[in-house]
């Protein structure tokens, strides 16, 4: 049960992991931040999370191919992707990997921390 | 391994044909004040119309032709007078030299005394009346002529009133008829002078006569050559010249035409109809230029909105965490996220005045502009683009790049569509090379390369052509090169590309350098 409160937070944006951090620590979780999409990867090679905010785009790996990977590695991390810019194609492509929710910048650090709980539950279920 | 295809070069359509200095040295970028400042030009020489030439030769001629004709009939006029004395001159010698022979002889008879004072009569007459057809030395003996035919007159009518009676011829006294053998002799010698004189004058007439039509057609030949060249030089001269237009605005070049002869004529109206034309399709470019821009800022459009998007969520989450826990953060905790979103809000506001500078109508001035500066901001604009599309780039540029003429912002949009090109063709990522450096022949050029598809060599000569694209709607407008080639004719520079398939594109771009100091 311990493991469902494990969160990878990865946006090449530095401040976004920064604020997230402390806000989902308030709320019981543990807390992993990356801005290199392709440390992120060897990271969840040895370790599954429960919940993986990613950006959407990034320098090298998107967060795109960082939702396949963990759809392949571990399929019970709930992922939520966050984007700059959404497109109807890029939201279509991440549910059809099975994103948990697609989340549009700028979004609320209180709506995003209340789904990483929900998402945090749902990996649980 | 299938070898690789040499790389294909693609030349910009009509190389070669750079502008005329008029456009570049000319600043005013009021379009309809250059338009009538050019008609006003061509339309202040004098008029001299080809109409008015053409005319005017033919008329020369006319007058030509007349005024030789003219003097063919004078001189025909004139042969014939002179034949005429000639002949009765001549005749009355002959009677003269008859009564001599006869008189001597005693044996005159009154047939002769008359034939003779008739021919005395008649050349009388004649030399009174046609003398002017005479030659000056002539002329000069005629008084001393008519003397002498005067007492031969007197004298023979003597001797005819004396057959009047008798039948025969009467004697003279010894005094008269001494005095009319005397008077007979010099008639003779007289008549024969002038005779002899006025035959060899016939002569030079009648070889004048022959020789005149060759002349004629000489003189004929040398004004025909010359009112044909002249013609020449009217017609043939505009219609190359219009043709150098045509050529010139074939390839893009939508200057103005400006006066080169004294004079005007129809080809000046024709001008200035091809300038009113120019005018319009200068206009033309102006609205083409604009709206590729906007279609490029459109282009842009999703990655200035994750570009805008970043900063301002940054500066959202970092708010409503201090709003949050501000009463448990520590002060320097609060100055950091205070800072945070500081340099957040610039970051925005960079954005949007790249993108304002962009697309902001700046006079279409030509300056010397920093390669280095245009091509810095340029790619700082792109730089979203290529994070998106994962390309990265390198600049190569050397310290002291001359600088070029041209406008910043024109430039910029040439370069942004240059670089958005090599980025669109790397779908799966991959890195641009920019350089720049001094070229020979006072050009400093630009080179973009890429490592993307590539353009196949059918494609390739069409990808200057307006509208012509191989990206789906949407992506490309198809107007990139070819507004970026117009807008580098304008700056007297040209654009190539060299590509090879499925390993890349380069673009080099060349502009003249500016000449400070
Ligand atoms: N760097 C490049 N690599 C491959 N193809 C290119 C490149 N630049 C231009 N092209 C080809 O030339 C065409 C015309 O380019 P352009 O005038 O910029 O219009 P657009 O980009 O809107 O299609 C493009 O559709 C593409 O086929
Ligand atoms: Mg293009």
């Amino acid at each position: 049960m311990s493991e469902d409160r494990d969160v990878m937070v990865l946006d090449d944006e530095p401040i976004v992991g920064d604020r997230l951090r402390p806000a989902l620590e308030k709320e019981g979780f543990t807390v992993e931040v990356f801005t290199d999409s392709a440390m992120a990867i060897s990271r969840l090679k040895e370790k599954s999370f429960g919940v993986l905010v990613t950006d959407m785009k990034m320098r090298g790996p998107s967060g795109m191919d960082v939702l396949r990977f963990v759809r392949e590695k571990a399929p019970k991390t709930q992922v939520i992707v966050i984007t700059g810019y959404a497109t109807i194609e890029t939201s279509h492509e991440a549910s059809a990997w099975g994103a948990y929710q697609f989340v549009a910048k700028p979004f609320k650090l209180k709506e995003l921390v209340k789904l990483v709980d929900k998402a945090a539950k749902a990996a649980t279920a | 391994m299938k070898p690789a295809d040499p790389p294909a070069t693609v030349r910009a359509p009509g190389a070669g044909s750079a502008g005329p200095e008029g456009r570049r040295d000319r600043k005013d970028p009021n379009l309809a004040e250059r338009l009538r400042e050019a008609e006003a030009a061509l339309v202040r020489r004098p008029r001299l119309s080809i109409r008015l030439r053409m005319v005017a030769s033919l008329v020369l001629c006319f007058l030509a032709s007349g005024a030789f004709s003219l003097g063919a009939f004078i001189l025909l006029r004139k042969a014939e007078v002179k034949l005429h004395l000639l002949q009765t001159l001549e005749r009355l010698d002959d009677r003269l030299l008859r009564v001599r022979a006869l008189e001597d002889e005693k044996i005159l008879s009154r047939a002769d005394v008359d034939r003779a004072l008739d021919g005395v009569r008649q050349a009388d007459a004649l030399l009174r009346s046609g003398s002017h057809a005479l030659q000056e030395a002539d002329r000069a003996i005629v008084p001393a002529l008519l003397l002498q035919l005067g007492t031969c007159d007197r004298l023979l009518s003597v001797v005819r009133g004396a057959a009047e009676v008798g039948g025969r011829p009467g004697a003279l006294s010894a005094r008269d008829g001494a005095e009319l053998r005397r008077a007979e002799a010099e008639g003779n010698r007289l008549l024969e002078v002038i005779i002899r004189r006025e035959r060899s004058s016939l002569d030079g007439i009648l070889r004048f006569a022959e020789t005149g039509p060759l002349v004629l057609l000489g003189l004929q030949l040398v004004l025909f050559v010359g009112i044909i060249l002249a013609f020449a030089k009217a017609l043939v001269n505009p219609i190359r010249r219009f043709e150098g237009y045509t050529a010139r605005i074939a390839a893009g070049d939508f200057s103005f035409i400006t006066p080169t002869r004294r004079y005007r004529d129809e080809f000046s109206d024709l001008a200035v109809g091809v300038n009113q034309m120019l005018g319009e399709l200068q206009a033309q470019q102006h609205r083409l230029v604009k709206g590729a821009k906007l279609a490029v800022v459109g282009t842009l459009t999703s990655g200035i909105a994750h570009e805008l998007n970043n900063p301002l969520n940054n500066v959202a989450i970092t708010t409503e965490a201090l709003m949050e826990d501000l009463p448990t953060l520590s002060d320097k905790e609060k100055w950091r996220l205070l800072q945070d979103i500081y340099f957040e809000t610039e970051r925005a506001s960079e954005i949007v005045k790249s993108l304002l500078d962009f697309t902001r109508q700046e006079k279409g001035e030509m300056v010397a502009v920093d390669l280095a500066d245009v091509l810095g901001s340029t790619l700082r604009l792109a730089q979203n683009e290529m994070n998106l599309n994962n390309v990265s780039f390198t600049c190569q540029m050397p310290p002291d790049l001359p600088r070029v003429r041209g406008a910043a912002n024109q430039l910029r949009q040439v370069f942004l569509n240059l670089l958005l090109n090599a980025i669109q063709a790397m779908p799966g990522g991959g890195r641009v090379w920019v350089s720049a450096g001094p070229q020979d022949e006072g050009k400093v050029c630009v080179e973009i390369r890429d490592e993307g598809t590539g353009i196949p060599a059918e494609v390739l000569p069409r990808i200057f052509d307006p509208f012509f694209t191989t990206k789906e709607p949407g992506q490309g407008t198809g107007l990139g090169l070819s507004v970026s080639l117009s807008i580098i004719r304008t700056f007297g520079g040209d654009m190539q590309v060299v590509s090879s398939l499925g390993r890349g594109t380069t673009v080099h771009t060349c502009l003249p350098r500016a000449d400070e100091g």
